[in-house]
């Protein structure tokens, strides 16, 4: 009789126990069809992807050359994360199989992407980065998910003069620490809102309030969001942070209604977008525009709001529909087939950043001919190109000065560009209809 | 005046949500003396099992609570059979550890079988009801009042029905109990069940509101243990009255301080924390378990 439940305990601990490590696996990047050989090396929370064997058939390689970076598996930013590295293997893939390797002077060389589980935590993400650095010796490194997660990776990064090269981090703060080793692809936090409270003010609207997250990202896009709105004639009648993490966002709607603005700019990340429009419907507080942050631009969103996230506005980096165009994937569209017909899932602006931000560094160490840190420095300082990301032109801090950024509004559930004028496809819808009417 | 009263609703209601969140934690700390570390998680499960039937046959979160309640009472009954029950009797520290290593089990499960992508649940009960320039969240107003028939029909459950009976017993006094007859072992794995249904009926209650998600639970399970500390282990009253408190309390900062009155009504619930601790450690309305005085020397 006592048998039976202490060998289903035994039983369950040890699946308890497995499902804990695989965890912090990194497993899903075994996923990636055609990528012959993965390659996983002798800890067992690390796994490694995209030196394949196929292609060493077709072209003679001179080696591989080792990328690192601690992205999210689990935690906070699990979602955020898996785009990131589906956006990194997908170049790995492409690298590898197509484009026959990265070219250093007269030799060709593989690519290999070594990972690991930040678990959204800034500390594990910077002890991981040590880790890449000193015992998985790897030559360069990419960005991890979140603003706050670069700024403790990239200090790792500085530390060792190993350079590393971003897609997921905007907050400005990161590149206000004279750093020489940090380069980020995406357009900084600040100009976020811009394109969207420009094309807001033109449609009349008058009085904005914030609400933003009190962590890096947030914080930059929101003192950003003040200055712009401020520059197009708008007045900013309240301004509140919550905390990471917030369950309810009711006590900031409530006071935000009783102020009536016109545009409410709002968000840290995916979570808070469900909880503001949530908030908001249930306050029955119709603004005449909502901007949030992180969320609208995600076809996620769409599926998971329905009807309520029509009118939503939100900043993009980048859209399929965009018309960027270049030798290297093609045009935005072309690059967004490709990750759907690898990943099966449509695109996030998240993975679309990934990819232009290991092709941004692939295409410097092939400039600069040379592994040499110094080299490849000063080829990223002198990058300037289009991709089907956008322009990528590294200003003296690392940031991207070149890429605008674009605002989107969900309309009858499609994702549509109604800002800057020159990428919008459709007009700006506004004001916003009563959560009733839809 | 609007302000204040919009506030005080607000409250309420997110008291009404914090009550049926912790009442399961309560009540097993208070009955077994363990610490579930995984409530969290179970939270999230039953939220993920309401949002596969919204999702699959339309079925609405209120609606759903029929089937959802029943999974996690087997789920609970079985787990205490085959994994607390055996650390029940040792010190804290165990059950501590197997909770907690259930709750990075439960929620990696929870990635590989729905992936991070946070989810939704539709409601019928949604929008708002404004009355008198005060307005009433149709959904939460439905969760409180779906919260208060859980908790009535506990409390009459634990005071009048013999199991209810034993149940009360195990908790006072489990030498005793054991000595008229009770099956601790049966009592425990039923009042695990009990507890783990009805904290899987709050996740299904707060996925039209919340970001569904793998990860979500941590930061309940802290807010559980918060509340419970507030209100007393296993008193049903305590934990509606100590939500309430809680709810009132964040949402007056809330609304009245500005520019950072969400974050303050967080450090404010844990100050509240601290005081009632050294002032009432046997929280603000008592419990199921005797408080034990500290030894005189």
């Amino acid at each position: 009789m006592r048998r039976l439940p202490r060998a289903l305990a035994i039983l369950l601990a040890l699946a308890l126990v497995l499902v804990a490590c695989g965890g912090e696996d990194t497993t899903e990047t075994t996923q990636a069809p055609d990528s012959a050989a993965t390659t996983v090396a002798a800890t067992p929370t690390e796994t490694t992807v995209g030196t394949t064997d196929t292609t060493e058939a077709m072209m003679e390689f001179a080696g591989t050359i080792r990328f690192g970076a601690a992205v999210s598996d689990t935690g906070r930013f699990a979602r955020e994360g898996q785009d990131t590295r589906q956006g990194y293997d997908l170049w790995a893939q492409w690298l590898n199989e197509e484009y026959g390797g990265i070219k250093v002077g007269d030799d060709h060389y593989l690519a290999e992407i070594v990972y690991y589980d930040d678990e959204g935590d800034s500390d594990t993400a910077a002890n991981l980065v040590e880790r890449l650095i000193t015992e998985d010796e790897v030559d360069f490194l990419l960005g991890p998910y979140s603003s706050g997660l670069t700024m403790s990776t990239s200090a790792i990064a500085e530390k060792y003069n190993v350079i590393m090269v971003e897609g997921n981090g905007a907050s400005e703060t990161i590149f206000e620490r004279g750093f020489k080793n940090i380069f980020a692809v995406l357009t900084p936090a600040g100009n976020y809102t811009q394109s969207a409270l420009k094309a807001l003010a033109d449609a009349g609207a008058k009085t904005v309030v914030i609400a933003y997250e009190d962590t890096a990202f947030p914080t930059s896009v929101a003192a950003g969001a003040e200055k712009w709105a401020v520059e197009y004639g708008m007045t900013v009648l309240a301004s509140e942070t919550y905390p990471l993490e917030v369950a309810d966002v009711s006590s900031i709607i409530t006071t935000f209604k009783a102020l009536d603005p016109d545009v409410f700019v709002g968000g840290g990340h995916f979570n808070d977008a469900l909880l503001f429009v949530r908030a908001a419907k249930e306050q029955d507080w119709t603004p005449d525009a909502m901007v949030i942050t992180v969320g609208p631009s995600n076809p996620e969103f769409v599926t998971e709001v329905g009807a309520d996230s029509e009118y939503i506005i939100g900043p993009t980096q980048w859209e399929r529909t965009m018309s960027w165009e270049t030798g290297w994937f093609g045009t935005a569209e072309d690059w967004a087939q490709r990750y759907e017909g690898l990943w099966g899932e449509p695109p996030s602006y998240q993975a679309a950043e990934s990819t232009a931000t290991a092709l941004a560094l692939h295409l410097a160490i092939e400039a600069a001919g040379t592994l040499d840190t110094d080299a490849v420095r000063q080829a990223l300082y002198d990058m300037d190109i289009t991709t089907f990301y956008g322009p990528i032109n590294f200003d003296d801090t690392g940031k991207n000065a070149a890429k605008p950024m674009g605002s989107i509004q969900i309309q009858d559930g499609i994702i549509n560009v109604v800002a800057p004028t020159e990428a919008a496809v459709a007009d700006l819808r506004y004001p916003m209809a009563p959560w009733g009417d839809r | 005046m609007d302000l204040f009263l919009q506030a005080l609703i607000n409250g309420v209601m997110l008291g009404g949500f914090y009550a049926a969140m912790m009442l399961g934690f309560s009540v097993i700390w208070g009955v077994m003396g363990v610490i579930n570390l995984a409530h969290g998680e179970m939270i999230m499960v039953g939220a993920y099992l309401s949002w596969v039937l919204n999702e699959n046959y339309g079925m609405d979160p209120f609606v759903s609570l029929l089937i959802v309640m029943p999974i996690m009472f087997v789920i609970g009954y079985v787990l205490q059979l085959i994994l607390i029950n055996r650390v029940v009797n040792r010190p804290i520290l165990a059950s501590l550890l197997v909770t907690f290593g259930l709750s990075i089990a439960v929620a990696n499960l929870a990635k590989l079988v729905f992936s991070a992508d946070p989810r939704l649940t539709d409601t019928a009960l949604s929008g708002a009801w404004s009355v008198g320039g005060v307005t009433f969240p149709v959904t939460k107003t439905a969760i409180m009042g779906v919260a208060l028939i859980i908790m009535s029909s506990l409390y009459l459950f634990l005071q009048s029905t013999r199991t209810g009976k034993s149940i009360r017993a195990a908790a006072q006094n489990k030498q005793a109990a054991r000595i008229v007859g009770i099956d601790i072992n049966k009592i425990y794995a039923l009042t695990f069940g009990i507890c783990i249904a009805i904290t899987g009926a709050a996740g299904a209650l707060i996925s039209p509101t919340q970001a569904v998600f793998p990860f979500m639970g941590t930061p309940l399970t802290l807010r559980a243990f918060t509340i419970t500390a507030l209100a007393g282990l296993g008193s049903i009253p305590g934990a509606l009255m100590g939500g309430v408190v809680l709810g009132i309390v964040e949402s007056m900062i809330g609304v009245y301080v500005p520019g950072i009155g969400t974050n303050l009504a967080i450090i404010a619930s844990f100050v509240l924390l601290v005081v009632i601790l050294i002032t009432r450690p046997q929280g603000l309305f008592g419990g199921l378990r005797p408080h034990e005085e500290p030894a005189q020397i």
